[in-house]
């Protein structure tokens, strides 16, 4: 609970920080300080100390394994400050907005890691989803920003209409909205059920821009300034799966022989179509953007498989998928040219940015040591010890190699072809931080125990 | 009239089987009436009658021609305003029975409303001339 009011009140302070500052620097220090005291207020709201006492019974439950999730969740947003807050002036006036919506965003987050009512869910999905149609289109004279976020609006009003029917039919054939006490095994056969079930699945593949619900994520993710496509692309993305997994998990677990083997073709779906439109891209960002469309079909895989393998990987693949990804979006705000050929020759003109490309591009694809690889890795063992879908995994593999041949694109670019530099330029801390995440990578690829040791301590 | 049998089992397509007969009546009612008085009604067209309605003035101009943004965001900002407003109601008329509790709540109500408003009011959202 300390979290969700926090993250509330610190966007409300960030609003006020708008008129209260003149300038730009202490706004950004007041979000990367706020963000820090979110963290110390998460852990020590999973170490038991609650700074609020809300009875919220029936309505959110904050788990060990959420709360664990929100830590990553803050812990990567303030690795997106560090490294992404100055490129945020060059969006727009409203500095301090941003980071208030961001705030807000998170808020969302939480609440949908932790919901245990349908009505939960709804309030945290929209939470999250009317700041970020804000953001997309806060680049006010950008065309491309502004049809980025009329078509966000659009589908995802729609979507979310989907979605709130399909609570409706639920609570039709339960008569409950709490997702714990539903008692499905008793209405195997409901036909509302099954429909209410699928257009809440249809609406959360929506939003985490899974095959074939994911035609507007190009153009949005394109359209978006690159700060924000670099946040929504990552935190957002993860913070909606994990209540994906928990809908699924807690609520439709009895009647999983009814969506599961849908849930399969959805993934390979996602895979196919992710990876082999990226192979025909030219802009790197475009490329990240389809690129996050196949890494979403590589989660999807905690859906099919459903067991606790499932519930670590996610986990682990919420780190490595968000570091790599914030810090390629990092380097792209910073690249006057964003296509494969505006990294030409990188390697000769910053050896120390293109070395870090490199490893986010291997972490990426999931090459051994890192911790991408080792996202993969639980993804398919949790679907391997779920049985029964062994040909996802085989696809899966194949479509890691696909993925391989595109990321392994920019790295060829940098340290195999020559261009003019294309790089605006970066500070000595910009790059400690960068520095920061391919350790952090790496470490995480090597030691995962750690880390599921901070979870289950 | 036809006596339904409603079924004891609620979530069977036959259950709604009423409703979709009150669908049915409810569209046919308004075919019907529209229809027949499209036939039967007396049609004399002036060049008066053929006008747009606009208060009982000559229209003048096209409609949609292109207004300033402040106009939206007054008007936005007043319905957003209003709809907050309308909560004390439910409040007002439940003073006594939600006591100190109740009356904390509201004061968080309005301490969010006030924040909300002073953010407006500094950032010039109100301001009319530039």
């Amino acid at each position: 609970m300390n979290a969700v009011l926090l993250s509330g009140l610190l966007g409300v302070v960030m609003m006020f920080a708008s008129f209260l500052f003149r300038t730009k620097a202490p706004v950004r220090i007041l979000a990367i300080l706020g963000m820090a005291v979110l963290l110390v207020a998460n852990v020590l709201d999973t170490k038991g100390i609650h700074f609020f006492h809300v009875n919220t019974t029936g309505f959110l439950s904050f788990t060990g394994y959420a709360l664990f999730f929100n830590t990553i969740v803050i812990a990567c947003t303030l690795i997106f400050f560090l490294i992404s807050s100055k490129d945020m002036q060059k969006v727009g006036n409203h500095y301090a907005e941003y980071f208030a919506l961001i705030f807000f965003i998170l808020t969302g987050i939480f609440l949908v890691t932790a919901f245990t009512n349908l009505l939960i869910l709804f309030i945290g999905i929209e939470i999250i989803s009317i700041p970020l149609y804000i953001l997309t289109g806060s680049a006010k004279k950008d065309l491309k920003s502004n049809e980025a976020a009329l078509k966000y609006f659009l589908m995802g009003a729609f979507s979310t209409g989907v979605m709130l029917m399909g609570i409706a039919l639920i609570y039709g054939a339960t008569g409950t909205f709490d997702i714990t006490k539903m008692n499905i095994a008793g209405l195997l056969k409901s036909n509302l059920l099954t429909a209410g079930m699928l257009m809440l699945l249809f609406s959360m593949c929506f939003k985490v821009s899974i095959a074939p619900f994911h035609f507007w994520t190009p153009d949005v993710y394109d359209g978006a300034p690159n700060v924000f496509t670099s946040f929504m692309a990552t935190i957002v993305k993860v913070g909606i799966f994990v209540g994906f997994l928990h809908l699924f998990y807690t609520a439709f677990d009895a009647i999983a022989l009814q969506w599961k083997i849908w849930m399969a073709v959805l993934a390979a779906l996602t895979l196919l179509v992710g990876n082999i439109t990226a192979v025909f891209q030219q802009s790197v960002k475009r490329m990240l953007a389809y690129s996050s469309i196949s890494q979403a079909g590589f989660m999807l895989f905690a859906l099919v498989a459903m067991n606790e393998t499932a519930h670590e990987g996610l986990l682990l693949y919420a780190i490595a998928y968000c570091l790599a990804t914030i810090g390629v979006f990092g380097i792209i705000s910073k690249m006057t040219d964003y296509s494969f050929d505006g990294f030409n020759g990188l390697a000769g003109h910053q050896p120390l940015v293109a070395l870090c490309v490199a490893i986010f591009m291997l972490s990426l694809a999931g090459i051994p040591l890192s911790a991408g690889f080792l996202a993969k890795f639980y993804m398919l063992k949790a679907v391997i010890q779920a049985g029964g879908y062994m040909w996802l995994v085989i696809f899966g593999v194949l479509m890691a190699a696909v993925s391989a041949y595109y990321y392994f694109r920019v790295i060829q670019a940098m340290y195999f072809k020559e261009g003019p530099n294309h790089f605006s330029g970066i500070s000595a801390f910009e790059k400690c931080v960068l520095v920061g995440i391919c350790v952090l990578i790496v470490f995480t690829g090597l030691f995962p125990n750690i880390i599921f040791g901070w979870m289950y301590f | 009239m036809v006596n339904l049998a409603i079924q004891t089992n609620l979530d069977t397509s036959g259950s709604y089987l009423p409703i979709g007969l009150q669908l049915l009546f409810a569209a046919g009612m308004i075919v019907t009436l529209m229809g027949v008085t499209h036939l039967l009604g007396p049609k004399r067209r002036t060049a008066d009658k053929l006008q747009n309605f606009a208060s009982g003035i000559e229209s003048h101009g096209e409609a949609r021609q292109p207004i300033a943004i402040k106009y939206f965001l007054t008007a936005i900002l007043f319905v957003l305003f209003d709809v907050e407003v309308i909560f004390f109601y439910p409040y007002a008329v439940n003073f006594r029975e939600l006591g100190w509790s109740g009356f904390y709540a509201v004061l968080l109500f309005v301490a969010f409303f006030l924040c909300g408003f002073i953010y407006i009011i500094r950032r010039g959202a109100l301001k009319w001339e530039d």
